[in-house]
């Protein structure tokens, strides 16, 4: 989490305007997504690998009925309807996954600009880094 | 109670929804002065970032801190999957299990999205449906134009199968605008607590180089007699 550093030895003198507050605000809330983000790419990405799976067990069992989960219950149903279903799932969790690891790419290189920003003006006063 | 906006920053709130907004300091030697307080006054010691700093932003960073830790739960219990067995019988419910969680709505859906595209075929859907805990029972689903849907309190209603759907679908975007404004007022509550910090670091920073400059001072003066 980002921390406010304490002033260096050289005891400076920087003045915090508004225009900085709000870059370290910035900072914090995407700091905060990030951390977000990355437990929901982990989740996406091991509903994704279940799905993998249970459209590999499909293919290797050779039931004519199989019972998927809709919901609550698990229903009979047809083991053509079934692997069509685990196929659309699969292709909207992908994509999902996709979004979300395009946004992380993306907060990352908003973090880095405001970082060399912050940095530039602040040098030693403030600690952006990770704890 | 609520602070003004700062100057020059057009567009901020003073509070939203309760929670007053942290007023930023442009330069802290100013609001030191207009505050009547010394370096040495009014202080505390904040045991947690190990600083002196004037006790009302103390006060204020605790407050904002309880209202996260309200919202953060408020916020999971609209996004965490809460699953009861299908025959439990729910006894006298509180407020938070009425208002319905999003997976659970997005389930319900699926449900009777699944029932509705069954419904030309004539055939019987057999499910298999949890009990109790690890024991699962069988039931066959006629062909059918309504569902029960479950409404809290002890009460279930029927409802045909687009009447179902068009309820569940309100009840989600409900759900999913409540998660919105409480997602937006972490933000905002997030911000303040930042601005609060910085401020506090600022007075402390402050706080130091005028601890400083008085011990340089005296040296200053002593050097310039001899």
């Amino acid at each position: 989490m980002m921390q406010q550093g304490k002033s260096s030895s050289s005891g400076s003198e920087m003045q915090v305007t508004w225009e900085d507050q709000q870059n370290i605000n910035t900072f914090s809330r995407l700091n905060n997504r990030f951390h977000e983000l990355e437990d929901d790419i982990k989740f996406a990405k091991e509903k994704c690998d279940n799905l993998e799976d249970a459209g590999n067990e499909l293919i290797l069992s050779d039931e004519e009925m199989v019972r998927f989960q809709i919901g609550e219950v698990f229903a009979h149903m047809p083991r053509e309807e079934v692997e069509t279903k685990i196929e659309e799932m699969k292709e909207a969790t992908c994509k999902s996954l996709e979004k979300l690891q395009q946004e992380k790419e993306s907060i990352v290189s908003q973090m880095a600009e405001l970082k060399k920003v912050l940095y530039a003006k602040f040098k030693d006063s403030i600690n952006l880094e990770e704890d | 109670m609520s602070s003004s906006s700062p100057s020059g920053s057009g567009g901020d709130l003073s509070e939203r929804r309760g929670i007053p907004a942290a007023k930023f300091i442009q330069d802290v030697e100013t609001y030191l002065s207009q505050s009547s307080l010394d370096s040495n006054s009014a202080l505390a010691f904040h045991q947690e970032s190990e600083v002196f700093c004037p006790v009302i932003l103390l006060f204020r960073l605790q407050q904002y801190k309880v209202v996260e830790m309200k919202l953060l739960a408020q916020q999971r219990d609209l996004q965490v999957y809460f699953s009861p067995p299908l025959c439990r019988l729910v006894p006298f419910c509180d407020e938070a299990s009425l208002v319905a969680k999003i997976p659970d709505i997005e389930k319900c859906l699926e449900v009777v999205g699944t029932l509705e595209a069954r419904k030309g075929t004539g055939e019987a859907l057999l499910a298999d449906f949890e009990v109790s805990e690890g024991i699962y029972s069988r039931a066959c689903i006629e062909d059918t134009d309504s569902v029960c849907l479950w409404l809290g309190a002890n009460v279930m209603l029927e409802y045909s199968c687009e009447e179902a759907t068009a309820l569940l679908k309100n009840n989600l975007e409900n759900a999913k605008a409540s998660l919105e404004v409480l997602v937006a007022d972490l933000q905002f509550l997030r911000d303040q607590v930042t601005v609060t910090q910085v401020t506090i670091a600022r007075i402390y920073n402050y706080d130091v180089q005028q601890r400083r400059v008085k011990q340089v001072a005296p040296t200053a003066i002593t050097a310039a007699d001899s």
